[in-house]
């Protein structure tokens, strides 16, 4: 089915692709020559050689009907460039400032688009603003030259049954001044006329500029480009269909569809309704407005802005007057050009939308700044290293709080027990104290999360911001976890350690005390008094477990206290890095984002 | 005069020819992937529709396509030629949804079947209007065929009716495309207005490709202009190689589309004339007949090669995508088992347990620290491994592909299964540390938590696990201890594998689903060549 139909809508788009996919694929000799650049062969006139087309586009396309009334020859008259209005303006105001802070995040194609409609504005805007240039648009034989004589009154452009008949665009314009505009077309000025004069000298149509276009849809594939240059600097454009290809898919998919944001700057007229009989004329008029409504064009009807749409005959007249009346009307508003560039600008801001619009809120909610630092507290361990830090002044209260027979037994114990871990290791400085891999998990997970639904190239941003940072994250973290950790050595004695200490003793010493008293009753150097030493003993032996278990409770809450500080100042210090070098740069992009989401706003104009 | 000569080899070359080309596919986006499905479809079709039926019974009617742009006038002429109205013709755009086949009562049988154009569903009604009543539900309105009889065409021809080639309905498109190609005479019809346009001329060139039988009309002429516009179409097919192409100028007349739609029989005789004679002349018979067949044929040694390139930029893409994803993991992998050998494992939380070991910590908190930092390790090594795959199949065309951008969001899950593979690792090392606790007859032998923390510290821990080691090698016996040292080793290296090629095994599964090989290229190659043989 390509070969035959599909080849004129995508051959463009193919050709560069194709090319580039064989040269990956291993460029196929010729048998595999694609469908593409088949097409490409077939269209380029050299193998087949339109001959007759291609002369006739460097034929001179004039040798003119009328002597030509060179605009060139009437003076220039003062021109008043446009002025656009408020709104417009800020518009394109902020689509400027939106191009420069996109530039460095987007490519130079993306933007090239609002680039051209700047560019554009500001030529217009240089330019008369009393004349409203309109171009003549339509398929072959579908009767521009003819609707544009007859607008103009005489025979300007040449018509004819040959197809295609014109080659080059011709201009006519109605007032003085528009030498500029015209130029601008890049019409030269051996293709600029005048109208008929009309005998009042203030025409209808004062102010239009009337621009007859080749067709878009013959074999000479120049003819396209020329139509396809102006199309994007007129103001407007009438659109000329005929009974016969007014459903042409290329009028609708290449240019219908596409300009339906131009809706209020064009015209849709159906030509040659001389050919159709009786009520043919309203069917085909209404299928055709059928058709314009599918393409997405708004239809002027009932006052509401949008495209006119009218039947006329250029041959016998019928209708052109309607025509005539409209575009005067049209034209004396002078609001085309303004309408034109807006339009122009809804179409870029549109195309513009996926790098810049997004659904979904986009930040950095305060859940994930959390969980950001928390995965950095877990890489530096700073829950172990708090829990440690617990048991060890635990550790140090039960001994300094303990009886002293259960230290000796522990003492005992230790000298049986191979040390592992903790004597030589501890003393020695830790390389890469940090967990990489924790690190780098937290960083990628954080700027996932910023990045989520935030159009690709800011997302691609943001990830850069946060990669950056992260370079030397690690390091930093291994640094100050030798700053903010656990000062080695004994950890701090609080204030009842040294009663708690010597009550234990003096318990120690009511044992000994009782134990020597109980000695000396049984050596009998004592009188004997059971009661007392017993008693003395029972207080000694039950009062140290006693106090030791006190002290235990007692030391609970500073213990917990004192790991808690610990893990809280590691954590706190991770987290501040964390910020200071990951966050706080995303933060910035995603504020970058954001000041041009809202540029973009100001652009659409909500 | 070359005549039409087949022999059942080229049939049988033909039919796994045909198979070959309808078992290619292209799933992957590529540039030329949409034109290469397309072409596909429509050499299928082709071969389904016309040569393969064609071959098989030469004697089959001669079947004449009517194509052209919208409101040429097609519908009028089939009209005009037949003598009545089997085609609905008018003024409103598109007029033709559903193509007519008209052929003389006798030659019925030929069409009625599903010899031609299998893939229309054949409709009797001769009301237009029913059709859409009959057809079932969920079948596509476009893909239907109405034949029609008359008395006036002789035996031996039939004429259809196709939609317009450049129709605003893609799908009429398509199926003009479709049943011009399935034509014996291409009758390309255009006119005064149209016939500098670029769509029929893509039409024309494409006839002269396939070098087919074809047939111009120049229809709807204004007979004040008809000798100039007949001049310069004729210099036109001239310039363009089709000069001897037989022309045929139909004048516009009141009667022309317009309500009516019957031209006079003397407008269209001529091109009546040169059709009867083509379908009942033996020997003209025979020459348009093997001139499209051959045409055809020929066309394959261009057409085949094509597909086979585009079957080979398939497989080089998903080679592409492929390697990518084992150039991420396999890097990742190595990433992994030189962290592991410098005992990054040992760091953070993990490290600052084994700090406090024994004192201020147990075994079994220790060895909690060191899976989880593990599980930490591998997580992060798939999901750089799944980021430096996303970085490098954004820049690969083919990774649009739909069921390749619908990846589940894979970090839970990934952390899932990791979290599972470690925990089953740990299970293992605890069960090797018990069996090496039990071996020894001594007393007061080591708790098997504290030698299992023990090995996994001394195993992950790198320069600063060595004093796990030795502390290892003090309660269970140097060489116990290095017995164990490697189990675990292997154990962990076992493990580690396993997740990574887990991993990657999921990511490259929806690549493989979509069946991408190098075969179909060869496959074509081969299968014209056995073509070319037995011609």
């Amino acid at each position: 089915m390509t070969a035959i139909t599909d080849r004129d809508s995508t051959e463009h788009a193919d050709q560069p692709d194709d090319g580039a996919n064989r040269a990956r694929s291993g460029a196929r000799p010729s048998p595999g020559a694609s469908q593409g650049e088949r097409a490409a062969r077939t269209d380029s006139p050299e193998p087949w050689d339109d001959g007759l087309i291609a002369r006739r586009v460097t034929e001179p396309a004039d040798a003119p009907a009328l002597p030509a009334l060179d605009s060139r020859s009437i003076a220039p008259a003062t021109v008043t460039p446009l002025v656009y209005d408020a709104p417009l303006r800020t518009r394109l105001e902020a689509l400027r400032e939106l191009v420069g802070l996109s530039r460095t995040r987007l490519d130079s194609r993306t933007l090239s688009e609002a680039g051209r409609v700047l560019d554009e504005a500001s030529a217009r805007r240089r330019l008369s603003g009393q004349h409203t240039v309109v171009a003549i648009a339509g398929a072959t034989g579908s009767g521009k030259s003819q609707l544009f004589n007859a607008l103009a009154g005489v025979t300007i452009s040449e018509t004819g049954v040959r197809r295609p008949t014109t080659a080059a665009p011709i201009a006519c314009s109605w007032s003085d001044g528009a030498a500029s505009l015209i130029e601008r077309l890049g019409i030269p000025p051996r293709l600029r006329r005048r109208p008929l004069p009309s005998g009042d000298g203030d025409s209808p149509l004062r102010g239009l500029v009337l621009v007859d276009l080749p067709d878009h849809d013959s074999a000479a594939v120049q003819h396209r480009e020329h139509v396809d240059r102006i199309l994007a600097l007129v103001d407007a454009v009438i659109w000329v269909v005929d009974p016969e290809k007014y459903a042409d898919a290329l009028l609708h998919e290449r240019y219908l569809r596409p300009m339906a944001a131009h809706a209020e700057v064009m015209f849709v007229v159906l030509n040659q309704i001389d050919r159709l009989p009786g009520e043919a004329a309203e069917q085909v008029l209404d299928d055709l407005r059928r058709l314009l409504d599918e393409d997405g064009i708004a239809l002027g009807e009932y006052g509401e802005p949008g495209t006119t749409v009218l039947a006329l005959s250029a041959l016998t007249g019928d209708g052109v007057g309607e025509l005539r009346e409209a575009l005067g009307q049209f034209v004396s508003e002078r609001g085309a050009p303004a309408r034109r560039v807006s339009a122009d600008v809804d179409l870029a801001a549109a195309r513009l939308r996926p790098v810049y619009a997004t659904r979904r809120r986009t930040g950095l909610s305060e859940q994930a700044r959390e969980e950001f630092a928390d995965r950095l507290a877990d890489a530096v361990g700073a829950t172990a290293a708090g829990e440690a830090a617990e048991r060890a002044w635990l550790r140090n209260a039960n001994r300094a709080c303990g009886t002293p027979w259960l230290r000796l037994w522990r003492w005992y114990q230790d000298r049986g027990e191979p040390a592992t871990g903790r004597i030589p290791a501890r003393a020695q400085a830790d390389e890469e104290a940090t967990a990489r891999q924790r690190v780098e998990q937290a960083v990628r997970t954080v700027a996932d999360r910023a990045s989520a639904g935030l159009p690709a190239p800011w997302a691609q941003a943001v990830r850069e911001a946060a990669a950056r940072g992260a370079q030397g994250l690690p390091e930093a973290l291994d640094e100050l976890s030798v700053r903010a950790g656990v000062p080695a050595g004994r950890p701090p004695r609080p204030g009842w350690w040294p009663v708690a200490v010597l009550s234990q003793a003096s318990m120690t010493i009511l044992q000994f005390l009782g134990g020597l008293w109980l000695l000396g009753q049984i050596i009998g150097f004592m009188a004997p008094n059971l009661g007392v030493p017993v008693l003395l003993m029972v207080i000694g032996i039950v009062g140290g477990p006693l106090i030791e278990w006190s002290c235990r409770m007692a030391a609970r809450g500073p213990g917990r206290r004192y790991g808690l500080e610990a893990e809280r100042r590691l954590r706190e210090a991770a987290a501040g890095c964390g910020r200071a070098r990951v966050l706080d740069p995303v933060a910035a992009e995603l504020l970058r984002y954001q000041e041009v989401r809202e540029q973009y706003g100001r652009v659409v104009g909500a | 005069m070359v005549t039409l000569d087949v022999r059942p080899q080229l049939l049988d070359a033909l039919s796994a020819l045909r198979d070959r080309v309808a078992a290619a596919r292209f799933p992957l986006p590529l540039a030329g992937a949409p034109r290469a499905r397309a072409n596909r479809d429509e050499l299928l079709a082709q071969l389904d529709d016309y040569l393969v039926p064609r071959l098989r019974e030469p004697e089959a009617p001669i079947l004449a396509v009517v194509g052209g742009s919208t409101g040429a006038g097609k519908s009028t002429l089939v009209n005009s030629l037949v003598g009545r109205r089997v085609s609905e013709a008018g003024v409103l755009r598109p007029t033709t949804r559903t193509p007519v086949l008209v052929c003389h009562p006798e030659d019925h049988h030929w069409f009625s079947g599903m010899r031609v154009l299998p893939d229309l569903t054949r409709v009797w009604v001769p009301q237009q209007d029913a059709t859409d009543d009959l057809l079932l539900p969920g079948e596509n309105p476009a893909r239907v065929l109405r034949v029609e009889t008359a008395e006036t065409l002789p035996p031996g021809l039939a004429l259809l009716d196709a939609p317009d080639i450049d129709s605003l309905v893609a799908d009429n498109r398509v199926l003009a495309a479709e049943l011009i190609c399935a034509a014996d005479i291409w009758v390309m019809v255009t006119t005064a207005a149209r016939y500098a346009d670029a769509v029929p001329w893509h039409m024309l060139r494409t006839a002269k490709e396939y070098d087919v039988t074809l047939v111009t009309v120049l229809d709807r002429v204004p007979h004040q202009v008809v000798n100039e516009v007949s001049r310069q179409y004729g210099a036109l097919l001239t310039k363009a190689g089709l000069g001897e192409v037989p022309r045929f100028t139909v004048p516009e007349l009141p009667e022309s589309a317009w309500g009516g739609g019957l031209l006079p029989a003397t407008a269209v005789a001529q091109l009546r004339n040169w059709l009867i004679h083509q379908a009942q002349d033996p020997a003209a018979r025979q020459h348009v007949l093997a001139r499209t067949a051959y045409g055809v044929l020929d066309s394959l040694k261009s057409r085949m090669p094509e597909l086979a390139g585009a079957a080979a930029a398939q497989y080089a893409a998903a080679l592409r995508l492929t390697s990518a994803v084992e150039g991420a993991y396999d890097s990742e992998h190595a990433r992994v088992r030189g962290r592991l050998q410098s005992g990054a494992v040992l760091a953070g939380d993990a490290l600052k347990r084994w700090r406090a070991f024994p004192l201020d910590c147990t075994a079994a908190e220790l060895l909690d620290a060191l899976v989880e930092s593990l599980s930490a390790l591998l997580l992060c090594a798939v999901t750089a491994a799944d980021e430096r795959v996303d970085d490098a199949w954004r820049r690969e065309p083919a990774s649009a592909a739909p069921e390749l951008a619908a990846r589940e969001p894979a970090a839970d899950s990934a952390e899932h299964r990791i979290g599972l593979a470690v925990r089953r690792w740990r299970r293992e090392l605890e069960e090797h540390a018990e069996e090496e606790v039990r071996e020894l007859d001594r007393a007061l032998a080591p708790d098997p938590e504290l030698v299992a923390a023990l090995v996994a510290t001394s195993l992950l821990g790198g320069r600063r696990g060595r004093m796990a080691g030795e502390g290892l090698a003090e309660r269970i016996g140097a060489h116990g201890a290095l017995r164990l040292r490697d189990r675990a080793g292997r154990l962990l290296t076992e493990h580690v594998d396993r997740v990574l090629h887990t991993e990657r095994e999921r990511r490259l599964a929806p690549l493989d689903a979509l069946d991408v090989h190098p075969e179909p290229q060869a496959e074509l190659i081969a299968a014209l060549s056995v073509l070319q043989k037995e011609r």
